[in-house]
């Protein structure tokens, strides 16, 4: 019974998709996007369908954290910081300027938005491109739970810093 | 089953002649190139040589044991109500509490050889005219930056360090990202690298040679493919290595690879890579300036040549799965004129 | 540290103030540059406001900009017209004070890049402009100076100094000597090589740039160049002191204040901050970042340079403002200049020779440990370098102990007026990585209120004694200016939107008044057509300090604002965004 159990545990986790590590992109995924993202709801006519476009990495936690890295790798972090934002705008935030869908944060990051986001498209390769943009979901918790690191890669405070701060010490 | 146990001295004679042959091998401790490396290996075949005498006498004692007849001991029964006699019993705790002392005194031995020898090394460097090397460790390469009182003699390079032949050198070792383990046995012991700490140790090398080094401290997927190289070489060779070095990245200078160098600066090449009289400054991977004079890349993990850069370009994920090195879209007609002229940065 | 304290305290107990003599222009009560003077005193001689009525003081009138990013700037006053110019797109407007509620005489829209807004490291602030014979000129975002025509509000010329992509910008107010439009980059969190630029007033020609780094060649370091400490001397130590080609990304940008000394004709101007933050990935002085320069204004010529922060471990610009005053220190008069480092401390200059005379801190500081006056040598505190390792409490915080908020010089009381900052910081370094165009950094930052608890103060420092006469506590960074008059009074704003009045013997607060955004900008005072005497100021709550409201920011992640953040959650319950003019009088 007890083998059994052990075997149906290591059957469900080799299943879970969270786990798998598509380390070799296929060339599709290479390649530069071109489908354009609506950012708007009014659609003249009346709503359309829209293309579908699906984050290929929605929930896998490997792509999260390769998001986490490249975000720094590629100075994401000097602009919006590590989701509050400063040069760049927050990332953190339920408002979006030009769209929080996957589809939307794919093209601002390839495009470029007018006022000063940089068009990365033609250096970061698409499929780096979607783990970016899966990492900024992260960020909001729209990724789920299981995949999205459970606390930050940056600086700690230091309990001792807290309670300096609070008495105003600074020894 | 008996077979197989009174195979066991002959192994262990097979490997220790092994092991000898290993001489002149590019990654071993028993065939040391420098006063640390010596002292490990002095070390290594004192403990062999003890142990294998202990191990020797313990099976002989074994053999003589099982097979001899019931000499100077009293032929006793074995029953359960048996006990030994007062001489057998004298016997015995005489036997053990010698093979007890004997035992202690050898671990003892061992133990200040052991201690003796961490002492001799920690001692050796500091001397004067000595080298600083920083290593730093990277998830799955190794970043060389020689440091320099003058700071425009300071020299960033990857994954191969130089050195001069009889000049001490201190290796400074940082970590980015987890923990590593800098190994270069032919030279020194293994050292950890650790995030936000520096670690030191110091190697010297006793005569010109190219010696293999390895992660040695398991650090994700690709640790297996974390190596380096360490050349040593004479002191005239080293500073020609160096001024080179210092040099910036020599201009294309045919159409090829002019095309080679527009490729990489418009392509995804420039956000981690840097090749120093170009634009390209990225520093998160290694430093490019001079990577055709480099005896491997990938840190260790293909030979450096150009069929090999260009396969490394166009499936890195292939040749070393999970490694950082973006999967970059390069057009085919592309390629060949990138590989020539990464090849050409000598 | 004694021994220095001891050496101070007898040089300058000696020391008197000469009436304190200052480098300035007749006072007409115009307001023709940002500094008002070349002296960088902003002192008024204007009387008619004073300690004994200035509780009296009433809004006169107000002029919306229409944006809502940081208003940095000071307005000019020349020949009854008020000229404003905003943050991004640095729209210059044109008041005419001689018809009642100063109505709008014209505007002048250059429309910049938008895509600067993506390379300016501290929201899209620009500090103002000057007059100089007939023109108005100032800086774009984009990296470009225009020329304006004062009367007709049309563009004259236009010069474009550099480069977006390569992380460049340009946020500072420009000088006019001798001819020379003085203009300096920023963009020092972008791995760009710094430059000051003497352009062509007449027709917008570079005459002259002056690199920050780089061989003697590029900064314009010839036969005349003679700083006064051996540190400073040698040749291509802007090459030298780097590793290699490190100083082709390495800052030094000049986005701060420039004054002008006719007598001497000597501009002086400091570089900011070396590139990257991480101080390990530029082993070596880094020359010439965090410096005071000296220099020719018609040929940039390099005549001496005095390092404050070799090796800058904190973010330490050395941008802030040189006030140029004569002051009698040993006995002998020295034409001196004041300078307030970010590293917290009061450098009190020879400005002939580059000599440090004294070199006491204004703020708390523990990050270094003082100045020998024989070697200009700063000695760090050993327990605060920072690198790829995790420091904590550090102070003064990247902002420093003061930032490029400018302080007043009063030659009534004899004191400095510094609008400054009360913040320490903890960090973590990391692996900054180059990409042109995008933020250089390598330092995850988090800052918070130093001793005390407040952010901020606003201090009246005596020169001489080198010493705090005192002192008003401010909830938040004093990220405004100030202004001094003739009248005894001291005139600086709060990010919370106060608008203050002080007594400048005694730091009494005689008046007070709520602006609509918290203020970040300019105080002046000037006279108008109609004889009175008013103050003006621009609110508009902004700039590194204020960007949690003018850029939206998410006070959940510390490290927003490269770590301005953290120490900044509250200022939205304070203040929301704004940018509008206010001016002064009296009934």
């Amino acid at each position: 019974m007890r083998g059994w159990t052990a075997i149906l545990c290591f059957l469900a986790l080799t299943a879970c998709q969270r786990e798998q590590r598509n380390l070799r992109p296929s060339p599709a995924r290479v390649v530069i996007f071109n489908d354009a993202a609506r950012e708007d709801q009014i659609q003249p006519g009346g709503a359309q369908s829209m293309p579908q476009v699906n984050n290929p990495d929605e929930g896998n936690a490997y792509d999260v954290s390769e998001g986490q890295r490249l975000f720094d790798w590629y100075n994401c972090s000097g602009c919006h910081a590590h989701g509050g934002g400063g040069i760049g705008p927050p990332l953190i935030k339920t408002e979006w300027i030009y769209g929080g869908e996957p589809a939307n944060l794919f093209d601002t990051i390839v495009k470029g938005r007018p006022n000063g986001m940089p068009a990365w498209g033609g250096r970061i390769p698409e499929y780096q491109v979607w783990q970016l943009v899966t990492f900024i979901r992260s960020m909001n918790h729209e990724e789920p739970k299981a995949a999205t690191p459970a606390r930050p890669d940056t600086i700690e405070q230091s309990p001792q810093t807290l309670q300096n701060k609070a008495n105003g010490v600074t020894r | 089953m008996s077979g197989w146990r009174k195979g066991i001295p002959g192994g262990m004679l097979a490997a220790g002649v092994l092991s000898t042959a290993c001489a002149g091998h590019q990654q071993s401790a028993l065939d040391s190139a420098g006063t640390q490396a010596d002292r490990i290996e002095s070390l290594w075949w004192f403990f062999l040589a003890v142990l294998s005498a202990v191990f020797v006498i313990v099976i002989a004692t074994l053999l003589v044991s099982l097979t001899r007849g019931h000499r100077g001991v009293n032929q006793e029964p074995l029953e359960r109500t048996h006990v030994p006699s007062e001489e057998t019993e004298r016997n015995l705790g005489r036997t053990v509490g010698v093979a007890t002392g004997v035992t202690i005194i050898i671990l003892f031995v061992l133990l200040v050889a052991s201690i003796g020898t961490g002492k001799e090394l920690s001692e050796i460097g500091g001397k004067q005219n000595s080298l600083i090397v920083e290593v730093t460790g990277n998830q799955w390469w190794w970043n060389i930056r020689y440091l320099s009182e003058e700071p425009s003699e300071i020299l960033t390079t990857a994954n191969e360090i130089h050195i001069p032949v009889g000049r001490p050198v201190m290796i400074r070792g940082l970590s980015q990202d987890v923990i590593h383990s800098f190994w270069v046995p032919n030279l020194h012991g293994k050292r950890d690298l650790i995030p936000s700490r520096v670690t030191t140790e110091w190697i010297e090398a006793d005569h010109p040679g190219r010696w293999r080094g390895q992660c040695a401290e398991f650090c994700g997927l690709q640790h297996a493919h974390m190596a380096l190289w360490v050349v040593a070489e004479t002191e005239p060779q080293f500073e020609a290595w160096r001024h080179a070095q210092l040099q910036p990245a020599a201009a294309p200078q045919d159409a090829d690879t002019q095309r080679g160098q527009q490729v990489f600066l418009n392509s995804a090449c420039v956000l981690c890579h840097t090749i120093r009289g170009t634009s390209a400054a990225g520093s998160v991977a290694p430093d490019l300036t001079h990577v055709g004079s480099r005896l491997t890349i990938a840190a260790g993990t293909l030979p450096n040549t150009k069929g090999n850069i260009a396969g490394w370009i166009a499936d890195p994920q292939r040749i070393k799965p999970g490694n950082h090195m973006a999967v970059v879209p390069v057009k085919s007609e592309d390629l060949q004129p990138l590989a020539d002229y990464l090849e050409s940065l000598k | 540290m004694k021994r220095i304290l001891a050496f101070c305290a007898a040089t300058l107990g000696l020391a008197g103030i000469s009436g304190a003599q200052i480098q300035n222009q007749p006072d007409d009560g115009q307001w023709p540059m940002a500094a008002k003077n070349y002296a960088n005193t902003r002192y008024s001689t204007l009387t008619q406001i004073n300690s004994g009525n200035a509780g009296n003081l009433q809004l006169k009138f107000t002029f919306s900009t229409g944006m809502t990013h940081g208003h940095e700037a000071a307005p000019l006053v020349v020949n009854n017209t008020m000229y404003i110019v905003t943050p991004y797109p640095d729209v210059l407007y044109a008041l005419d004070l001689t018809k009642p509620g100063a109505p709008l005489k014209w505007s002048y829209q250059p429309r910049p890049s938008p895509s600067s807004q993506g390379v300016a490291c501290c929201d899209v602030v620009n500090r103002g402009a000057a007059y100089y014979d007939g023109r108005i000129y100032y800086n774009l975002l984009d990296v470009e100076t225009v020329a304006v025509d004062a009367s007709t509000g049309k563009e004259v010329w236009r010069t474009k100094l550099g480069d977006i992509n390569k992380g460049e910008s340009i946020t500072m107010a420009p000088i006019v000597a001798k001819g020379r439009v003085i203009v300096g980059n920023s963009g020092g969190e972008f791995g760009v090589r710094g430059w000051l630029a003497g352009l062509d007033a007449a027709t917008g020609k570079i005459v002259w740039r002056a690199y920050g780094t780089g061989p003697d060649q590029d900064v314009l370091i010839g036969a005349n160049f003679k700083p006064f400490y051996a540190e400073d001397r040698g040749k291509d130590l802007g090459m030298a002191s780097w590793p290699r080609d490190a100083w082709k990304t390495g800052g030094a940008t000049a986005w701060g204040w420039v004054s002008y000394d006719p007598d001497l004709d000597l501009i002086y101007y400091g570089t900011g901050n070396p590139g990257p933050w991480n101080p390990d990935q530029r082993p070596g002085d880094n020359k010439w970042t965090s410096t005071v320069f000296a220099r020719r204004p018609e040929t940039g010529e390099a005549i001496w340079a005095y390092q404050t922060n070799p090796h800058d471990l904190h973010d330490y610009d050395d941008i802030n403002e040189n006030v140029l005053l004569d002051l009698t220190i040993g006995g002998r008069v020295r034409k001196a200049l004041a300078h307030a480092d970010r590293n917290g401390r009061m450098y009190i200059m020879d400005r002939t020779t580059g000599e440090v005379l004294s070199a006491e801190p204004f703020a708390y500081v523990n990050s270094t440990l003082g100045v020998d006056l024989k070697t200009g040598h700063l000695t760090v505190n050993p327990s605060k370098v920072t690198g790829f390792q995790t420091v904590r409490d550090i102070c003064p915080a990247p902002p420093g102990g003061k930032d490029w908020q400018p302080m007043a010089f009063s030659p009534q009381t004899g004191y400095l007026y510094i609008p400054h900052n009360n913040l320490c910081f903890e960090e973590q370094g990391t692996q900054a990585n180059y990409i042109a165009g995008t933020p250089y950094v390598g330092m995850n930052v988090r800052m918070y209120a130093g001793p005390g608890g407040n952010r901020g103060f606003f201090t009246a420092w005596d020169p001489v004694h080198a010493k705090a006469v005192w002192r008003i506590p401010e909830m938040f960074p004093v990220w405004s200016g100030a202004v001094a008059t003739a009248g005894g009074l001291v005139f600086y704003g709060t990010m919370d939107g106060w608008f203050k009045a002080v007594d400048a013997h005694s730091g009494n607060i005689l008046w007070k008044f709520k602006l609509g955004s918290g203020t970040v900008g300019q105080p002046i005072s000037y006279k108008g057509p109609d004889g009175k005497q008013y103050i003006a100021i621009l609110c508009g709550v902004g700039g590194w300090s204020g960007a949690v409201v003018s850029g939206g920011l998410n006070p959940v992640d510390g490290t927003g604002a490269l770590g301005f953040l953290n120490a900044m959650t509250d200022l939205g319950k304070y203040t929301t965004k704004g940018g509008m003019l206010y001016v002064f009088g009296l009934p």
